[in-house]
């Protein structure tokens, strides 16, 4: 009865503590696609994702990696309440996805960037795409030129804010999406393959910008990706199997069992690749071997190769 | 080639006319797109013509720019100039076999053509003045009272600004299709017109699957972005009117008296 404001947000689920204390909190969620007939009639049932528990607490970096299929996508959508499980629940920041009054307000605490850049820009003019969120959630105007103003300083693409995305490249039109995520003041960003169109350039700087805003900003950031690159600098990685996280744990961690991930016909990263095959062919280099340096020490360091003066 | 439509296309730049509210545009191109219907004299063109001239330099778009948009619509102009002046009746001053042109039809073909460009060039000058968002948010606020009798002016007014960002990805899309289907042996050049609308088909078959795909994406990533409608929405640029758009509105009539003046003046 009391704190009756502060609490309007909450919506009727019943508010535990610990339960705010993550970010998303995904309690065995289930998400069936039933697959119809021409007129109709359900044909078949495919568990897209199946019985995923999945804790990220505020600020993590979480990676999830998984071949083409296994749910990742599916997995995304239920973050930003765009899908809602068939069974199991979500929370995000303490809040159900599946109350329908919840929707609006994990929409603006978790935004989503997906992976065609033309397809997700609303608007003709790059500051006005980015006021786009603002605008829907209610937001005074004179608070929304500021909002945008900062947001797009955030990406480093406040010089460009008057032109027409179609002039941009693919990176640049993918951080002027994050910029209108970030309009909106969300805790947690979640990237569905947001750099899979972008060549090598554009995904680095989509990349640091992201690195950037968890790091300055202590947003969550869920990144789906291809790239082992990528994944190799969050701070935990979940790997999807058949709509079921299959393995997870520090890059270290789940690197370091290379027959799970063949078996979920997901790749080491390069530089693991050329770890593991010099180790094989006898140098004294660790098993999991996650960045250039940290090769390039140990074998320096072991003495194979002689140190460049 | 397709790229070169400019309708939809906002020209960037800072000028008195793209700071304009755009209901004042919205609507000022309707009084003049209108007024082009109100005479046939020469001296009425003149008006018309000198206004669009002044409007275009106060725009500080450059007329090449502008005038890019009459090429789509050039079959069209040839077309209606041919019919008018080869089949309006009145004195003959000129005979090719069996066809014969009448000054009627002479002064008919220039004045339709005339008042065709001007009506091109007016539309144009208003999209490449105006964002698409100011002129859905023009309409959405010139139709408002409309909602009374529910009819949905936010969702269709979203729909226009839309269609209006996709238009030139499509297109570039078209060309790229063309040329995917090209290099595959599709021919869209020859054969009569049934052939070529059949040979189309592998155009327009990917095209309708990727816009539909396209607009599948979209709307998600609007539900994503807490897109819910018009109700509660915001504005970022609220439509406000200045001292200049009652300067403008001023200007509209001002344009209005002299062309009738003009007109009820002079014979010609
Ligand atoms: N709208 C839908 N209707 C029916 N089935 C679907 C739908 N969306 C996805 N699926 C199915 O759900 C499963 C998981 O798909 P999802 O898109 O989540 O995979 P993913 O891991 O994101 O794959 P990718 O790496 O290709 O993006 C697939 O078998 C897919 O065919
Ligand atoms: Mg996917």
């Amino acid at each position: 009865m009391k704190g009756l404001g502060s609490e309007k947000m909450m919506g009727e689920s019943k508010p535990k503590p610990e339960k705010a204390k993550l970010m998303i909190d995904a309690r065995g969620v289930t998400h069936e696609y039933s697959r119809r007939d021409a007129e109709g009639n359900v044909m078949g049932i495919i568990q897209a994702v199946d019985g995923v528990d999945l804790q990220v607490t505020p600020g993590e970096f979480v990676a999830v990696l998984g071949a083409n299929g296994s749910g990742k996508s599916t997995l995304a959508k239920h973050i930003n309440a765009l899908l809602v499980p068939t069974e199991g629940t979500l929370y995000v920041d303490g809040k159900d996805t599946g109350n329908q009054e919840n929707v609006l307000a994990i929409r603006q605490l978790a935004g989503m960037v997906f992976q065609n850049p033309d397809n997700q820009i609303v608007s003709n003019v790059v500051e006005e795409d980015v006021g786009f969120g603002p605008e829907n959630i209610g937001v005074p105007s004179e608070k929304i030129l500021e909002r945008v103003e900062e947001s797009l300083k955030s990406v480093g693409m406040y010089e460009y804010r008057k032109q027409s995305p179609n002039r941009l490249s693919g990176g640049q039109k993918q951080r002027v999406a994050i910029a209108g995520i970030m309009a909106m003041h969300p805790r947690c960003i979640v990237l569905d393959e947001a750099t899979s169109m972008l060549d090598p350039s554009g995904r680095k700087n989509v990349l640091d910008t992201v690195r950037k805003l968890n790091r300055e900003e202590g947003i969550t950031v869920v990144l789906i990706t291809h790239y082992m690159e990528e994944a190799v600098e969050a701070d935990r990685i979940f790997v999807m199997r058949q709509g079921k996280v299959a393995l997870s744990g520090t890059p270290r961690e789940v690197f370091g069992k290379p027959e799970i991930l063949e078996a979920c016909r997901v790749e080491l990263p390069d530089i693991t690749k050329i770890g593991l095959g010099l180790r094989r062919a006898g140098l004294d280099i660790p098993k999991v071997v996650l960045t250039e340096e940290e090769l390039l020490s140990c074998v320096t360091g072991s003495g194979a190769f002689p140190e460049k003066a | 080639m397709i790229r070169d439509i400019t309708i939809g296309q906002y020209y960037s730049v800072d000028s008195t006319i793209h700071r304009l509210d755009p209901r004042v545009k919205i609507l000022g191109t309707l009084a003049y797109m209108i007024s082009l219907f109100t005479f046939r004299d020469f001296a009425g063109y003149a008006v018309a013509v000198l206004f669009f001239a002044l409007v275009l330099a106060l725009s500080k778009v450059p007329f090449s720019y502008a005038a890019r948009g009459l090429k789509p619509i050039f079959i069209l102009m040839a077309f209606t100039a041919f019919l008018n002046l080869f089949w309006t009746d009145g004195t003959v001053f000129f005979r090719v076999g069996a066809l014969a042109v009448t000054w009627e039809g002479l002064y008919k073909m220039i004045y339709i053509s005339l008042r065709l460009i001007l009506l091109v060039l007016g539309s144009s000058l208003m999209t490449l003045t105006t964002t698409p968002n100011q002129l859905t948010d023009g309409l959405e606020r010139i139709f408002g009272p409309l909602k009374v009798f529910r009819v949905p002016v936010h969702e269709m007014a979203m729909m226009m600004s839309i269609a209006l960002r996709f238009i030139p990805i499509l297109i570039e899309e078209t060309n790229r299709i063309m040329k995917a289907q090209t290099a595959r042996g599709a021919d869209f050049e020859s054969g009569n017109l049934l052939q070529r609308l059949r040979n189309m088909l592998p155009l327009l078959i990917p095209l309708f699957v990727s816009a539909i795909r396209r607009a599948t994406d979209l709307a998600l990533a609007m539900d994503a972005r807490c897109y819910h409608g018009g109700a509660g929405r915001t504005k970022m640029y609220p439509l406000r009117y200045r001292v200049n758009d009652f300067v403008a509105y001023g200007c509209l009539v001002a344009y209005i008296v002299i062309l009738r003046a003009v007109v009820w003046v002079c014979p010609w």
